[in-house]
Order: C-alpha cells, then structure tokens, then sequence
C-alpha cells in the first residue's frame, strides 16, 4: 500500500516565482491497484510521482509504501520500492550499453552491482525471453546499443527493464507520449499484463482520455495540485469519453 | 633507426596505463580529469624516493597507485560533493600536488641510478630494451586484461551507464557520486602505475616531468577514438585496446618528429598541435562534405 499523506510541494519558496504545485494532498493506493492519473498541464501530476521516486523533497507531509516512510530517502535508496517508466524513453535508458546490459542494470535495481560477471549466458537467455515476448523481433538484436532501437521499442524495453527486479510500485509518466499508436498499444497493454500477472501497483499519468478510460481500475483528476476527482473501478467504466473531456472545461 | 621506434614504443607502453586512465573518465565517466599531471609525477616521486631509500618495488608498486587513487578520490569528492566543476577540482588539485610532490622529492630532481627496478636489466633477450619492452608489455597486458573484466562485471556496466545516462542509473539505485569517485580514483591509480614505470624507465624523477602529460593521455584516447569510428569497434573491451594502440601510434608519430630533426624545446608545441589535428580533423571533413 502506498499512502500519499498530507504533501504539498512548492518550488522557490518565498521568491516572486514561488510555485505551489501540490497543496496538501492525500491519497491512498492499495497493493496492485492501476491508478490513472489525468489533468491539465501544470496541475502537479509529475510533481508526485517524482516526489515518490524522490528526485524532489516534499515541502512538507510524507510518502510511506508498504509501512515504510521513504519520502526523506535519497532516490537511488528508495530502489527497493520505487520503479519509473519517464515519458522519455532516452532517459530510461543508457544509450551507449547494448540491450542486455541495460537489462543487466535494471535487474539489479535493488540489489548490489559487484564484481561478478552477471552479464552470463543464463542472464542472456532470460533477457532473450523477456524481449521474444514483446514480438518486436528484439530477441536476436539483445548485444545491439540500445539508442539505435526506436523509441517504441525502447520505451516497451524500459517497461519491461522497470519490473526485471522486484518493485512494489512502478509510475510511468506519460509512457507513450512520445509513440505512435501502434507502439503505444504495446506499451499499454504491457503495463496491464505486468500489473495483472505480477501484482504491481501502477500509477500512470496520462493525456489520453481514450487511455485513461481502457486501463486501469481508478481514475484520478489533478487540477491546481489538488485531486478534484477520485473514481474506483465501476464509477470509472461508466464513465464516458464526453464526461470525462467535460471535467477539463 | 628501429632502436629509435622501439625506445618509443617502450615509452608508449609505460604510458599506456595513464592513457587507459583516461579513458575511463573520458569516455566511460565524461568528466574532463586533469589530475594526472599531478598524480602522474606523484608516482614518479614516492617511487624515486622509496626506491633511492632502498625500499623494494614490490612496495614502491602499491604505494603509487594508491596515492594515485588518494588523487583522484580528492578530486571525486571535491566535484561531487562541493558541486564544482570536474576540470576545476582536476586543476585545483594538480596544483596542490605540486608542491606535495616537491615535499616527497626534496628537491627538483633525484636520478635513480644503481637502485631497484622493476624493468629487467639484463640482456638475456639479446638487448636491454627487450627486457625492458617485455616487462612493460607484461604489466599493460595485466592491467587491460583486469580493466576489460571489470568493465564486463555488474560494477562496471553500472560505472558505464552512470556515464552515459546519470538519470537512469540513480533511478536504478546507483549513487553517481561515489561511482564517479570510484572511477577517478581507478583512473588516477593507473596514472600513479605510469608514473612509477617512467621513472624507472627513464632513470630519474623530475618534478616537472608531468606538465602536459595529460595531453598525451588524451591525445592517446582521441586516436583510439578515431581508429575506433573507422572500423566501428563496439565492444568496450576493444575499445580499450585501441587505447594503448592510440598511445603508441601518438608516440610513434612523435619520435617521427624528433628522427627528423626538429627541435626537442618545440615537443609539447608538436603535441598541442598533434591533438588538435586528431580532434578538428573530422570536423573539418564533415564540414567539407556538408558544403
Ligand atoms: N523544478 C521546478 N521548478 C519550478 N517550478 C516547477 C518545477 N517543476 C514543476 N514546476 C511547476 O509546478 C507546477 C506543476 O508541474 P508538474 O510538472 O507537476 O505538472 P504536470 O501536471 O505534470 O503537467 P504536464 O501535464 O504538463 O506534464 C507547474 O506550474 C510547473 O511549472
Ligand atoms: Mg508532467
């Protein structure tokens, strides 16, 4: 379980920028719920999620996911509990290091990059697996750079890279963003299966409303770093397409 | 006349360690690291004065690359944790080695003549270079063959993706700042190891030999990098090889224009120059295919 408590972020405090991008907002996510998130632009949606991930700080209130507070922890020590997809495919991924080294990275998310090899055949095998499943014909291309792949098949990379070790929660914001439909598809489809077969809570911020609707069990609206909106599972399929672009007028 | 080439090459293969050095927080890292002109004459110094004082050169070996690796930690810590920019902390602490390797060395110069060495003195391969040429190939050949392991193991692939997407890999649980330190600390080990065979190689230690010594390292990478692109290399284990190939084909080139008479005060000048060739010389091709 994930509880956002009492948070509230403001950038440059006390000068005449000073923005408040959340104000006093909580929310509770239950252990393999799909949250989807929706909102104007600059309502403070990628404001929490980085506050989970932990590349800010809360100006005050906190974040706790399964009975620990992480929200003091720098970034790379909240590993254990946090994975992100980023809307860009190119910052999930280290361009320069081929496919399975990628893999290799992000299998070890949590854990400790010693000084074994642990980039070995039945590490590759595994990888080849992982990928043959995407059907992008990837499987055979796993020693490639990854930058020379598209940035379809980087971001269902990523996706995949966000799950190779165990997370409790896995945020994506705005994960297809930046592809075609056909890749987004892909993508999206792949959360779902991720999120049903291993039991991780998603949390996905998105822009399309068709999305928002087709995925996920519960819909949340962000306006001026509130939540405005908070719908489960059923009120969320009754929704319509026009119901739903109304909340933004 | 092959003498002379292979008096370079024995040069080249005691500066290739420093060269590979750069590599890594060049190439892997990204960070511009000019310690080495003062890490480098550090290994020289702790080895003329331990070497002069009788000590054995299975001693004088660690200390150097551990005071290399002090080095390079200062410079780690001072870019990553007082946030200053990674050539500043290089030129700040370059600096203060100055004088600390004055303090080690006494005075400006200390020949190593009669003392231990690490290079074979007799010519039981039918000249003294052999000798010295086979020891030195030993040592580059260990040294490549640990830095291509761990650039394969699980650290190294995270020291490389730090370099190349720092977003990434701090979502992936890697602290950037202590790999970068672990990086310029190998990095200036490696130097302080050069350090150490140049001054036994050429018999004395002086405190200026390091001046410029950065330039040859990087000098070194670019040619690596240039061979690198012509013929694609992708695997970072070859890449490292091309390392100390770019060094020898830079010392080649400057033995070449020491054969034909130019004057050794102008050296660093032909090396400045050499470098920028290395480095402008695509660019002017692409300029030129652009128009
Ligand atoms: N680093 C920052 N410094 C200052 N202000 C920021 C910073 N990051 C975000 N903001 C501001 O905080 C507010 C919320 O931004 P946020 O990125 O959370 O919005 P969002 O809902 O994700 O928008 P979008 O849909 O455009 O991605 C905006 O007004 C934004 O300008
Ligand atoms: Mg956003």
């Amino acid at each position: 379980m994930l509880i956002i408590n009492h948070i509230s972020k403001i950038y440059n405090a006390g000068s005449d920028d000073e923005v408040r991008a959340l104000q006093d907002v909580s929310v509770e996510v239950k252990k393999g719920e799909f949250l989807v998130v929706v909102g104007t632009n600059g309502s403070g949606k990628s404001t929490l999620l980085n506050l989970i991930l932990g590349t800010i700080l809360p100006t005050a209130g906190s974040v706790s996911i399964d009975g620990k507070t992480i929200s003091h922890l720098p970034e790379h020590r909240r590993s254990p509990w946090v994975s992100m997809v980023f809307q860009n495919p190119a910052n999930g991924t280290a361009p320069d290091l081929s496919i399975v080294e990628n893999f290799r990275l992000a299998a070890l998310r949590t854990g400790k990059k010693g000084l074994g090899i642990g980039n070995n055949k039945k590490f590759r095998q595994l990888v080849k697996e992982k990928v043959a499943a995407l059907g992008m014909g990837l499987e055979n291309k796993i020693d490639q750079s990854i930058g020379s792949l598209s940035g379809g098949q980087r971001q269902a990379l990523t996706l995949l890279m966000g799950v190779m070790d165990k997370t409790s929660v896995l945020l994506m914001d705005e994960p297809t963003a930046a592809l075609d439909p056909k890749s987004a598809k892909v993508v999206m489809e792949l959360a779902e299966q991720i999120n049903r077969e291993m039991g991780i809570t998603i949390i996905l911020i998105t822009h399309s409303m068709k999305d928002a609707l087709q995925y996920g069990d519960r819909l949340i609206m962000f306006d001026a770093g509130k939540i405005v909106k908070d719908l489960n599972k059923d009120a969320k399929q009754s929704l319509t397409i026009t119901e739903l672009l109304e909340w933004f007028t | 006349m092959i003498q002379f080439y292979l008096t370079a090459l024995q040069m080249a293969l005691c500066l290739a360690p420093m060269a590979m050095g750069i590599f890594i927080t060049m190439k892997v890292f990204n960070i511009p690291d000019i310690t080495t002109d003062g890490s480098y004459t550090l290994g020289a110094a702790i080895t003329a004065i331990m070497l002069t004082g009788g000590l054995p050169v299975s001693l004088a070996l660690p200390a150097c690359m551990l005071s290399g690796a002090l080095a390079g930690t200062c410079t780690g810590i001072i870019h990553t944790k007082l946030k200053i920019d990674a050539l500043l902390s290089g030129i700040l602490v370059m600096t203060a080695l100055y004088s600390i390797n004055l303090i080690i060395l006494g005075r400006s110069n200390i020949p190593l003549i009669n003392t231990a060495s690490i290079f074979i003195k007799s010519d039981w391969l039918g000249s003294e270079l052999n000798g010295q040429l086979l020891t030195a190939l030993t040592f580059v050949g260990i040294i490549l063959t640990l830095l291509i392991y761990l650039l394969r193991t699980d650290f190294g692939i995270a020291m490389r993706a730090s370099g190349n997407n720092p977003v990434m890999t701090k979502a992936l649980g890697v602290n950037n700042d202590s790999i970068r330190i672990t990086g310029l600390a190998v990095s200036n080990s490696l130097t302080g190891l050069s350090g150490f065979l140049v001054a036994q190689y050429q018999g004395f230690t002086d405190i200026n030999m390091g001046i410029g010594i950065v330039i040859t390292g990087l000098g070194s990478v670019l040619v690596a990098d240039a061979i690198k692109q012509w013929f694609n290399v992708k695997k970072i284990g070859r890449q490292i090889m091309l390392v100390v190939i770019g060094c020898t084909v830079f010392q080649a080139v400057l033995a070449f224009t020491l054969s034909i008479g130019i004057d050794p005060n102008l050296l660093k000048l032909i090396t400045a120059t050499f470098v920028l060739l290395i480095v402008a010389l695509p660019r002017l091709t692409a300029f030129t295919k652009h128009k």
